[in-house]
């Protein structure tokens, strides 16, 4: 068999692989890539601004998507000071007795709020969309045990919502939680506060190397830990 | 072309491509949708590329090489869920997908663009900003890999 011959034999393999998959399709619409581009131009121009001006443009956006909660932010809507309670349209961020914290998660938005929340709760945390890398950021070396000893998922009842619990007396002394969320390209133009994934979210594993805490129809969540410093989770 | 026009044209192509190298459906559906948001994010200069779907399933696997170095150290939460295509299981050696994914990534990479895309070497070194011979160099290697993945007729794997 010269090499011709063989390019042929393993184009036609591969060529026969990807037939077998013509049962497999690409269904975003169109206009779903397209409004997920514009979304994702505003929010580079958002995360470009200073940062100071980003806090308080996520802080603007954090009230906006404020649910009645019956516990209205603080004036500057930074929950430095929130009650052990905090709900925002997007997520719930319940301090437990025990000290763990509870966040149930209904939309993949206002990332920035959801950090600042968790930081108020003296955790150190670091709360991205997915499409931001962080290079403050760096990965804490870890374990299977000891990640799980550190988050739980669960699927609420009834509203399918994602409930993620952090165990913060597991955290090893210099790692921090990090959070990271994105919307999937069929969620609508709704800017930063994309569709919410109660209808459609439900746990599972990506693969191996791209493990995850929920995965949505419309969205990912990813949790990880990373070493704690100013820069990236804020102590 | 429109990105409009020009999506509808090659996303399930790329998706398959992208499929074969990832195995699992989700994560390729992620990563090609990942690519085209990015392709429609920079139509103008990707609009003008001579082979604007290979900047597409390039842009998605080099996606996957970036997500795996950001998420390696993450361990799972919830159920197992895996994705992999039950028509590949069947349609070909498990080998073969398998000696794909461990090639070098620039062996990979004309792998796809030659036999995958069904570029010819002149286009594909253009693309890939390489010499033609140095495409043929790798195409011959990445070639003789994975004919060795592939069962003969007798039922028996060719060895190297």
């Amino acid at each position: 068999m010269n090499a011709n011959d063989t390019v042929a034999v393993v184009r036609d393999s591969l060529t026969t692989a990807k037939d077998s998959l013509a049962g497999v399709h690409m269904n975003t619409p169109p206009d779903a890539i397209a409004r997920n581009g514009r979304a994702r131009r505003r929010w580079h121009r958002l995360t470009g601004l200073t940062g100071a001006t980003a806090v308080v443009a996520g802080t603007a956006l954090a009230v906006t998507a404020l649910a009645p909660s019956g516990h209205p932010a603080s004036q500057s809507g930074h929950p430095a000071s929130h009650p052990r309670t905090a709900q925002l349209a997007a997520w719930t961020v319940a301090k437990q007795a025990n000290g763990d914290i509870k966040v149930t998660i209904r939309q993949l938005s206002d990332p920035s709020g959801l950090q600042s929340t968790l930081r108020a709760d003296g955790l150190p945390a670091s709360v991205t969309s997915l499409a931001q890398h962080d290079p403050s950021c760096r990965p804490y070396p870890q374990t299977q045990a000891l990640f799980k000893s550190i988050y739980q998922a669960q699927k609420a009842a009834g509203s399918g919502n994602t409930i993620l619990i952090i165990h913060p007396s597991a955290l090893p002394s210099g790692a921090g939680v990090q959070i990271g969320a994105a919307v999937d390209q069929q969620v609508g133009d709704r800017g930063l506060h994309p569709v919410a994934v109660n209808q459609t979210i439900h746990h599972s594993v990506l693969q191996p190397v791209h493990q995850v805490a929920a995965r949505a129809h419309y969205g990912v969540i990813r949790v990880g830990l990373v070493y704690a410093s100013q820069q990236c989770t804020g102590s | 072309m429109e990105f409009a026009e020009f999506y509808e044209s090659t996303r399930d192509d790329c998706l398959r491509i992208v499929l074969l190298h990832v195995g699992d459906r989700h994560l390729a559906h992620d990563l090609v949708a990942e690519a085209y948001t990015r392709a429609w994010m920079s139509w103008r200069k990707v609009r003008e590329l001579e082979v604007p779907r290979a900047w597409v399933v390039r842009t998605a696997l080099n996606t996957h090489v970036s997500w795996w170095r950001r998420r390696r150290h993450e361990v799972a939460l919830g159920h197992h869920d895996t994705a992999m295509p039950a028509e590949l299981a069947t349609a070909v050696s498990g080998d073969l997908l398998a000696a794909l994914r461990r090639l070098p990534a620039r062996q990979r990479e004309v792998v796809t663009l030659r036999l995958l895309l069904d570029l010819d070497t002149e286009t594909t070194a253009r693309v890939l900003g390489i010499a033609p011979g140095t495409v043929g160099a790798h195409l011959h290697r990445a070639v003789a890999t994975l004919r060795a993945a592939i069962p003969s007729h007798d039922g028996q794997e060719i060895s190297k």
